[in-house]
């Protein structure tokens, strides 16, 4: 046969491993910065003590890891309160986001129509609404997994539309010579089209989850979650617990865009990620 | 996989359906800032069931929206199209369309086998019979290569899978529109014969009925497959000359050294000299 693969050409994988780097790579990747990380707690450590700094204002990393670890289960108890308020806005907010974009994508009067109030909802500064939704919905949950949501949804929408659009007008000739309905080409051409720009949503989106729902338990205190624990904290001083639930937060924030990173290795398709058949 | 048996339209008892008939058809685009833009103009034009009939014609010409409306994917401004004598509407309908395109035009999430099946998935109530996929990968040539996705493949390869998406949904029209035109020389001659291997064939090897439309700007090209060159001018795009090629199949490479295949290309070279005379704005 004349045309032979181009050189380096790998089969497609079926099943692809959890692309993660392999052990080795990731020490590398990690001990620098872990290195650098505890330099600097160690310098902050001997400046703190030999100046005397009061615990009011910074307190010692050693006080702060001290307080983390004998405390652990608080931290983390919270620390799933607020992950678990993080993920539900999340979920809540790309569903939605992606359910617009599609209606967008198919129609240019609903684009007309949504898209303007969904870039008004976008300019709203979310904090500012929070006492009305938790008017609506109450003290619980609700509100929060709301804000985050309302936080989260915005790349996504953008990118969604994007992704639904970004497909090839001979594939959508192709589609309606078969007379594939809307449904047909949405699931089997326009999704799938999509889900490389979805994940490059995800991963704004993912801090932004974080955000909403720390802010969220800001105002709803009565509840649980690190929010709350850095606003109670902080009113009666206690900053190595600040300190310890924002340590728990930058930890949640790694592993939540970790997460993000390896759903996207394992389901889309696009050229870097090994593919799925 | 859903087979539903839909009978060849073709009738015994009256005279034989065209697999395509144009009348009086026009196709006009508005253009960008006013005015319109006349692609086609009425062309007539009928594609006996059986033929493979080629479509040549400068840059422009409208070669492109005549199948676009012979697949339905383009109304006409004026006239009729009409797909085993029925609108293009009811061939869609029926997946009787086999489209290929310039670009292969692939799925770049599917591999190879799941490119060629995306057709048969598609309104699948009426795919037309159960197609064994493995032996149409063995069909195009393209055995040891159904793991492999697009990005992977050189482009006469990706055009292999588009080819046998096509096939497989066992099309009785097939409608080609330069599918080579991106391929470098030595691959597109080897798959002008390859497509007329496989164009009489159906999904499991055996011979098929088949009528087909083949847009190329090659003149060697469509003399090479066709029963019939149909020379069309440049905007708007009008039949110039209708040529018979009569030249038994099945045909093969070395027939394009033979005297009788240099008449014919002579002839449809003459038919586009005298158009380019005729409109001299096409002389690109």
């Amino acid at each position: 046969m004349a045309d032979d693969p181009p050189a380096g050409a790998q089969p497609a994988r079926r099943g692809p491993p959890l692309a993660l780097p392999a052990a080795a790579p990731l020490l590398q990747m990690l001990i620098p910065p872990l290195i650098a990380l505890l330099v600097a707690a160690v310098a902050v450590e001997i400046w703190v003590r030999a100046d005397d700094v009061s615990i009011y204002l910074l307190p010692r990393p050693s006080s702060v890891l001290e307080e983390f670890f004998g405390d652990f289960g608080r931290y983390f108890r919270e620390g799933m309160q607020t992950l678990a308020v993080s993920i539900g806005g999340l979920a809540i907010g790309t569903i939605g986001a992606t359910v617009l974009a599609a209606a967008v994508a198919h129609s240019p009067l609903l684009e007309r129509a949504l898209l303007p109030i969904a870039i008004m909802v976008k300019v709203t500064p979310v904090v500012a609404v929070i006492p009305i939704l938790i008017i609506w919905l109450g003290y619980g949950w609700e509100p929060k997994v709301a804000i985050t949501a309302l936080i989260t949804y915005f790349p996504v929408l953008i990118n969604a539309i994007s992704g639904f659009r970004d497909v090839d007008p001979r594939m959508v000739d192709f589609f309606r010579s078969v007379n594939a309905s809307t449904w047909e080409t949405l699931l089997r051409l326009r999704l799938p089209a999509a889900i490389p720009f979805l994940f490059a949503a995800l991963k704004i989106s993912v801090t932004l989850s974080l955000i909403g729902a720390v802010v969220a338990e800001f105002f709803i205190a009565r509840e649980a979650g690190l929010g709350s624990v850095v606003r109670l904290e902080y009113e009666q001083l206690g900053l190595p617990s600040v300190f310890a639930a924002v340590l728990m937060l930058t930890l949640l924030g790694v592993a939540l865009s970790t997460a993000v990173v390896a759903i996207e290795r394992l389901i889309s398709w696009s050229p870097h990620t090994p593919p799925s058949a | 996989m859903p087979a539903t048996a839909a009978a060849p339209p073709s009738d015994s008892a009256a005279p034989p359906v065209a697999a395509v008939s144009l009348r009086g058809v026009s196709v006009t685009f508005s253009a960008p800032g006013g005015g319109a833009v006349h692609a086609v103009a009425s062309v007539d034009l009928e594609i006996p069931a059986g033929q493979l009939v080629s479509l040549v014609g400068p840059s422009g010409c409208g070669k492109t929206s005549l199948m676009r409306v012979i697949a339905g994917l383009t109304e006409p401004s004026l006239g009729e199209a009409l797909v085993f004598g029925e609108p293009p509407r009811r061939a869609q309908e029926a997946k009787q369309l086999g489209l290929v395109f310039q670009e292969p035009a692939l799925l770049p999430w599917r591999d190879v086998a799941a490119n060629i099946e995306l057709g048969l998935q598609l309104n699948p109530s009426r795919t037309r019979r159960a197609v064994d996929v493995e032996r149409l990968i063995s069909l195009v040539g393209l055995d040891g290569f159904r793991r492999f996705r697009p990005d992977a493949l050189s482009g006469g390869m990706q055009q292999r899978v588009a080819l046998a998406r096509a096939l497989a949904l066992d099309p009785p029209l097939m409608l080609l529109d330069e599918p080579f035109a991106a391929l470098d020389e030595i691959t597109r001659e080897q798959m002008r014969y390859e497509l007329l291997r496989l164009w009489t064939l159906d999904a499991g090897g055996h011979r098929a009925d088949r009528s087909a439309l083949f847009v190329t700007h090659s003149v060697s090209e469509a003399v090479a497959i066709s029963d019939r060159v149909v020379v069309m001018s440049s905007r708007p795009g009008e039949i110039v000359a209708d040529i018979p090629i009569e030249r038994p199949h099945p045909r093969w490479p070395a027939q394009e050294r033979t005297p009788d295949f240099h008449r014919d290309v002579d002839a449809v070279r003459r038919a586009l000299r005298d158009q380019s005379r005729l409109h001299p704005a096409s002389a690109l």
